[in-house]
């Protein structure tokens, strides 16, 4: 059991667990079945809740459940907003963010997210060859965040080290990967104060300023509040995207019947999006803290107990998807839990799907059928699950 | 067929609108609301029921029921 249970603990982002063997990285979802005949199931200091039930009851029920701070410390020294705000404050804010990254307002930004994809595309497309991370993965959910925020493109390297110094600091062990992670925190505090503080001077139409302008029952929010979105926002919506993308398009590597479905007919893409996302999983597990003593699945938790509600085994349980382990672009009900439940879904869900679904739309459109590079593996990340190393090549004309 | 949202588990996944547009969309925050002109009174109309079945069945919430 041990391997399972070191590969499970590498859902906390921010432990930078990297001695889990490849295997086991590029195909976690070999495990799950085994965890959800166990149910609820002890891994270090931490609980897994493995089943859908199970993991659908925890995110429902926040007065049990907590996602404050307590829950999980990823370098932040203030809650982070939405996200470690527990009710009744966190309905404040999500009234406020939830306009902002409607599918109404994300459909604004369809045509600057395919031009995006297209120049990407063309920086490769010719070549036969591009290792599809640092291709697309990478710079297409960094451009668009830093243009939503209204952030220099010039500041995407320091943002690629702000978030990898969070999620995967280069550490030797947890405290080390703690210290690092906090020290990375001060420098993203540092950086948004000072932008706070210059659109507070000269707004611009970006959403920091809307942040700045914006109230909540009659009072502006404090330049504290703006940084506990944007860290969260730095943390939650670059990462994450790169991952589901990296996950997708490695699996349609790998699985050109799949890939020949989305060339074929383009309109198979959105569902593709969803299934690739329910059997990927990319964000594997969100972590809750028990407010008091609580039996779930048959196990008793105790109070100040931390728990990861296993998204991915969730996502792929018998119970709730019918033969779960088929990638069916036709699958009826697709109730996955990529985005989570509950009232932390997912703020940035239907930003993350347009930005999947245009990427994966242009590239079977550009690209001919492409394969993993003969000789070579793709790499799988522990913790947010992406795919850190993706050669892919194609016939050129 | 009637269809019932549950704004308590509504939390703005947004599968429903998108996959049955013309039986749900969305509120400005995202959340779901039974379309008008396929429902009128909260009936659907025979044409959408098969529609309005796939919105139900796609909610990760459960948070859309349907009677007859």
């Amino acid at each position: 059991m041990t391997t399972e249970h070191e590969a499970t603990a590498g859902e906390v982002p921010g432990l930078g667990f990297t001695n889990v063997d490849p295997e086991t990285s590029a195909r976690p979802q070999q495990f799950y079945p085994m965890m959800r005949e166990m149910g609820v199931v002890p891994v270090e200091d931490m609980m897994l809740l493995t089943r859908h039930e199970d993991v659908m009851w925890a995110l429902r029920h926040p007065d049990v459940f907590s996602s404050s701070m307590d829950a999980i410390d990823i370098g932040n020294v203030r809650p982070l907003i939405p996200l470690q705000i527990d009710p009744p404050d966190h309905v404040k804010f999500r009234r406020l963010l939830d306009p902002l990254f409607a599918p109404r307002e994300m459909e604004k930004l369809e045509a600057d997210v395919r031009r995006l994809v297209t120049e990407l595309i063309d920086g490769f497309v010719e070549r036969g060859e591009c290792e599809f991370n640092s291709a697309v993965a990478i710079p297409l959910p960094c451009t668009v965040f830093l243009r939503l925020m209204g952030l220099p493109l010039e500041d995407l390297d320091l943002f690629l080290r702000f978030k990898d110094g969070i999620i995967r600091p280069a550490a030797s062990d947890m405290a080390e990967g703690r210290a690092m992670a906090r020290a990375t925190g001060q420098e993203i505090y540092a950086y948004f104060e000072d932008v706070i503080a210059k659109r507070r001077e000269h707004p611009e139409d970006d959403l920091l300023s809307g942040f700045i302008a914006a109230e909540i029952d009659g009072e502006r929010l404090t330049t504290e509040d703006i940084l506990d979105i944007s860290y969260l926002f730095l943390l939650a919506g670059l990462d994450t995207v790169t991952a589901s993308l990296g996950c997708a398009v490695s699996y349609l590597a790998q699985h050109p019947d799949r890939q020949q479905m989305l060339r074929d007919d383009p309109t198979k893409v959105p569902a593709a999006v969803e299934e690739l996302l329910r059997w990927e999983t990319p964000v594997p597990g969100v972590i809750r803290a028990a407010v008091g003593d609580v039996e779930i699945g048959g196990t008793t938790i105790p109070a100040g107990k931390t728990v990861t509600c296993l998204l991915a085994s969730a996502n792929t349980d018998e119970s709730e998807f019918p033969d779960p382990e088929l990638v069916d672009f036709d699958r009826a009900a697709n109730r996955h839990l990529a985005f989570g439940a509950g009232l932390h879904r997912c703020l940035g869900s239907h930003l993350a799907r347009l930005e999947m679904r245009v990427a994966l739309e242009e590239l079977h459109r550009r690209v001919p059928a492409y394969s993993i590079k003969a000789g070579e593996t793709p790499i799988y990340t522990m913790g947010i699950r992406g795919v850190e190393y993706l050669p892919l090549v194609w016939d050129t004309p | 067929m009637r269809v019932i949202v549950d704004g308590d588990l509504c939390t703005g996944h947004g599968r429903c609108y998108a996959l049955a547009p013309d039986v749900f969309g969305p509120d400005d925050y995202g959340h779901c609301t039974v379309v008008t002109q396929a429902t009128g009174d909260g009936t659907v109309a025979l044409s959408f029921e098969a529609q309005a079945r796939v919105g139900r069945d796609s909610c990760p919430e459960r948070a859309i029921t349907i009677t007859d």
